[in-house]
């Protein structure tokens, strides 16, 4: 049987198990599928059956590039800026020191350990060891999807992990991104090879490109088919062409998707094509990630993934942890919210693989192990580790809306007050985390009759019953009665 | 004017990147994929503001960014981007028989089959008598056996007489024209379609038994007759498990377009059927069993298809060697002249013997010029059986084509504007004669 036949039965399978499998998963035991097609690429790959050969898992190198392209365009389409806005300055700080705490940790730790390890020189650990760092920091949102499906509201908790997710993921793509224009191989055909600074603007330049392209091939049109057409265009020569350049894919897409959700008018139907090969298109990826994996030569590089999962973990954790408690932002995102960061996914196999194509970066194949070992041991958990992390802040408020007469039980309700003034003013500008108005759109039923509803305070509104708990079915009265988002009608 | 403009982006992007970039070849090949998929579609449509058809833009973007010209899509990245034209060949032969619907088939069968097989006859025999007559112009039959130069004709001739149901189809939804010469003339169309993919599949196989391709061997009578039959059930088995998709699932189906078309053309190859037929096969049988699904799948297919053949055109264009052409011109001005005299006869004489409405007869022909999708999938197929001659024949076909496709659009609408069935205004937009004439 051909390697091609075999792969379009694999992605055929992936393509059913998406509806099937996956949901009855995620429902049933609020577990993330995705992991298994790793395991079924390695098991496919020439490394163990050789059912896929080399030369066939090398040919899927055009299909490698535009998967790790995809999936910066789905990172930078929550970039919306209207909505960024309405994000709190302690939301943003949060999620920040989250991010670069982790990438210090990691880095620091692994620079520290590879060279003692012998797995690389003093001088060259650095890149491997940022490398790591920066996918540490990239975490799944299929935790959180999984764990709250269509029913997230504005509680501040998940409002934090929203953003974290997302300030993780560009703090991932620029790192890398940054890092492989630092170390970039001088062409030699060029007068004068660019500097590194000038490698990192022509990443992003294929960015801009790419999204002026598809504006200027679109035009005021707004038909799907032309829509797909545009913008297949633009990733394929935005990943193709960062790829050749040898600057990374995932950051100029990234940048396109940023371009797009913002300046087009068509962002909705945008998200629509996205979401349709999204889940298929990560299957593929990970089918593909599991045939190019190589095992490494070196026992040690069991310690380096030790490494790397534990302080990846602790740095999620601790630094979540302790800059919650730094804030005063405990009472409304309770301590552990830095669990439900740990679950790794589709960002961190595209990162790893972006990595590892690069022959000239030292130890990819390590790099790309400790990836996909993170993956497999935290992505089919991601869900249980987002509710694990929110259940102690929003069981509290259950109670509370229990004893609360004018309330509900259906409803939301609103957080108590604390009295710190928002960090933002202005329409739609939410409270800076301590203060939590309710939505506004659901504040009549939220609050004693002849309670004052201030609109331009409006922003978190706690839920309660978000958190589905494991074999509980959505309830289809809840859903509906559940107030209409302020951004619904915007990429999340 | 936004259509110069990406072409100038892409141009300078491409000025700008070759020189940069060291990157592995799997990159370079996406690169030009999306470089074909943005540039090509916008000389396309460059080419309808002067009233060209698309594919003519296609193909002369093909040619202006290959290795004849700006060689920005090598021979190199072109043979990596092959897939691309399989699936897109996959794509054209399953979507060509979803076309075929069983009612219409029933219902004006036998005036179609009669009109079809006439004018088919005409032009294959003009075409290959043609091709022998002039076969000293074509380099590759200088000096060759006459069994070869037989054989090579017919299998040209089997290709060369094919129309373009996309053509037809586009014109008739621009002009919105319904009456006798527009309905029978994409009747005739699409049957012709499945018919040429026959004639194709048998002369291809007479051709393999004749002239035994290079590396491979001859085709045995059996071997031929499981190529040929085999399609049909292999077909026939895909086609009802898309049905039962079509009436049970019915989900994501642009995923799954694309997924049935790959395997469909990996799993004729590995059973080693006629790839085109099996996939046409399976979408006549989807179309007509699959409980009104199929209507749903086959624009899923176009969408799905549609920047996939834009480089299908592209990448036959890039592969079209103009100093060939050049050459080639004694032959190609005969050819054409030849298929259209061949067109017209037959045409006449298919609707006299059908009992056609006059209208039909009088202007049907003009209609059947145009050429492209099934087509150009099987002057691929042609030269990938025989690497050195079959790429000649194409090259000799595309050039061919480039007049049919240039020519067939503008000769349809003057026969819909003559016989009434459509009007200059109902082409811009405006009103619509849809009444019958």
């Amino acid at each position: 049987m051909s390697a091609s036949l075999v792969l379009i039965i694999v992605v055929a399978t992936a393509y059913l198990a998406t509806h099937l499998l996956y949901e009855w998963l995620a429902k049933r035991l609020l577990i993330v599928s995705g992991a298994e097609y790793l395991v079924l690429g390695i098991l496919l790959g020439p490394q163990v059956s050789g059912v896929i050969p080399v030369t066939a898992a090398e040919s899927f190198g055009p299909i490698i590039v535009l998967g790790t392209g995809w999936i910066g365009l789905t990172v930078g389409m929550q970039f919306y800026l209207p909505r960024l806005v309405r994000i709190t300055g302690l939301t943003f700080r949060l999620a920040v020191i989250e991010s670069l705490v982790t990438l210090g940790a990691v880095t620091l730790v692994l620079w520290w350990a590879l060279p003692a390890l012998g797995l690389t020189s003093q001088f060259w650990a650095i890149v491997p060891a940022l490398a790591l760092g920066a996918i540490a920091v990239a975490s799944t949102p299929a935790g959180l999807d999984i764990a709250l499906r269509d029913r997230k509201k504005r509680e501040p908790v998940v409002n934090q992990l929203e953003t974290s997710l997302g300030v993780n993921a560009l703090v991932a793509i620029v790192t890398t991104g940054i890092l492989f224009a630092w170390v970039h191989r001088a062409p030699t055909s060029a007068l004068r090879p660019p500097t590194p600074t000038e490698w990192a603007v022509i990443t992003v330049g294929i960015g801009f490109l790419g999204g002026s392209l598809f504006h200027l091939f679109l035009g005021e049109e707004r038909q799907v088919d032309r829509l797909v057409v545009s913008l297949g265009g633009a990733v394929i020569l935005a990943s193709g062409t960062a790829a050749y350049l040898n600057v990374s894919p995932v950051l100029a897409t990234l940048v396109i998707g940023i371009v797009l959700v913002n300046t087009s008018r068509a962002r909705n139907e945008l998200r629509t094509v996205l979401a349709a090969a999204e889940r298929p298109f990560y299957y593929v990826l990970l089918l593909l990630a599991g045939l190019s994996w190589k095992p490494s030569t070196s026992a040690t590089v069991f310690a380096v993934i030790l490494l790397y999962l534990v302080t990846r973990t602790a740095s999620k954790v601790y630094a979540a942890r302790a800059t919650t408690v730094w804030n005063n932002a405990t009472p409304q995102l309770g301590r552990d919210w830095g669990k439900a960061l740990i679950g790794q996914g589709r960002l961190t196999v595209a990162l790893a693989l972006d990595y590892a194509r690069r022959p000239e970066l030292p130890i990819g194949d390590v790099v790309f192990t400790a990836a996909l070992a993170s993956v497999l041991l935290t992505e089919f958990a991601a869900a249980r580790l987002v509710r694990a992390a929110l259940l102690p802040i929003v069981e509290p408020l259950r109670d509370l809306a229990q004893r609360l007469p004018w309330v509900d039980a259906d409803e939301d309700v609103p957080a108590q007050a604390t009295g710190e003034q928002p960090a933002m003013s202005g329409a739609g500008a939410a409270s800076s985390g301590a203060f939590i108005a309710p939505d506004v759109e659901g504040a009549s039923t939220l609050l004693p009759p002849d309670a004052e509803v201030t609109p331009s305070l409006g922003g978190y509104a706690l839920g309660r019953r978000n958190l589905v708990r494991e074999g509980e079915q959505p309830d289809a009265a809840d859903v509906n009665k559940a107030p209409p988002s302020d951004s619904s009608n915007e990429p999340r | 004017m936004r259509r110069v403009i990406v072409l100038v982006l892409l141009y300078l992007l491409m000025q700008a990147v070759l020189p940069l970039g060291e990157g592995t070849p799997a990159a370079l090949v996406l690169m030009a994929f999306g470089f074909l998929i943005l540039g090509a579609y916008s000389v396309g449509e460059l080419a309808t503001t002067i009233r060209l058809p698309k594919i003519v833009g296609y193909l002369a973007a093909g040619l202006a960014v290959g290795p004849s010209a700006l060689d920005f899509v090598s021979q190199p990245v072109m043979e990596q981007l092959a897939p691309v034209s399989q699936l897109a060949i996959a794509l054209i032969a399953f979507l060509a028989g979803a076309e075929l619907q069983l009612k219409e088939v029933l219902e004006r069968g036998t005036l179609l089959l009669k009109i079809m097989t006439a004018e088919l006859v005409v032009s294959f025999i003009g075409i290959a008598v043609t091709l022998i007559a002039l076969h000293e112009f074509l380099p590759v039959l200088q000096g060759a056996p006459m069994t070869e130069i037989v054989g090579f004709s017919i299998l040209f001739a089997s290709v060369a007489i094919i129309h373009s149901p996309a053509v037809t189809m586009a014109l008739l939804s621009e002009s919105g024209a319904k009456g006798v010469v527009a309905r029978t003339t994409l009747g005739v169309v699409l049957v012709a379609d499945v018919a040429v993919v026959l004639t194709f599949s048998g002369a291809l196989a007479l051709v393999r038994v004749m002239v035994p391709p290079s590396g491979s061997g001859g085709l045995g009578v059996l071997a031929v007759l499981w190529e040929i039959g085999g399609a049909v059930l292999v077909g026939a088995v895909l086609g009802a498990v898309v049905a039962l998709y079509l009436r049970f699932i019915r989900r994501e189906l642009f995923i799954f377009a694309i997924l049935v078309a790959f395997f469909g053309s990996e799993i004729a190859g590995l059973l080693h059927v006629e790839t085109l037929l099996t996939l046409l096969m399976a979408g006549f049988v989807a179309e007509n069993a699959g409980g009104g699904g199929g209507e749903q799948l086959r624009h899923a297919m176009e969408r799905a298809g549609d920047p996939i053949f834009v480089v299908f055109f592209a990448l036959a264009g890039a592969q079209i060697n103009p100093q060939a052409v050049l050459k080639l011109w004694p032959l190609v001005i005969p050819l054409v002249l030849v298929r259209t005299a061949g067109l017209w006869a037959g045409t006449k004489l298919g609707a006299r013997w059908a009992n056609a409405e006059p209208e039909a007869a009088k202007y049907m022909w003009m209609g059947l010029i145009s050429q492209a999708g099934v087509a150009i999938g099987l002057a691929s197929v042609m030269a990938n059986v025989y690497p050195e001659r079959g790429e000649e024949l194409r090259t000799l076909f595309l050039a061919t084509l480039t007049i049919n496709q240039t020519l067939g659009p503008i000769m349809f609408r003057i026969a819909l504007l003559r016989s009434g069935e459509a009007t200059p205004e109902s082409f811009r937009g405006g009103p619509r004669q849809t009444e019958p004439h």
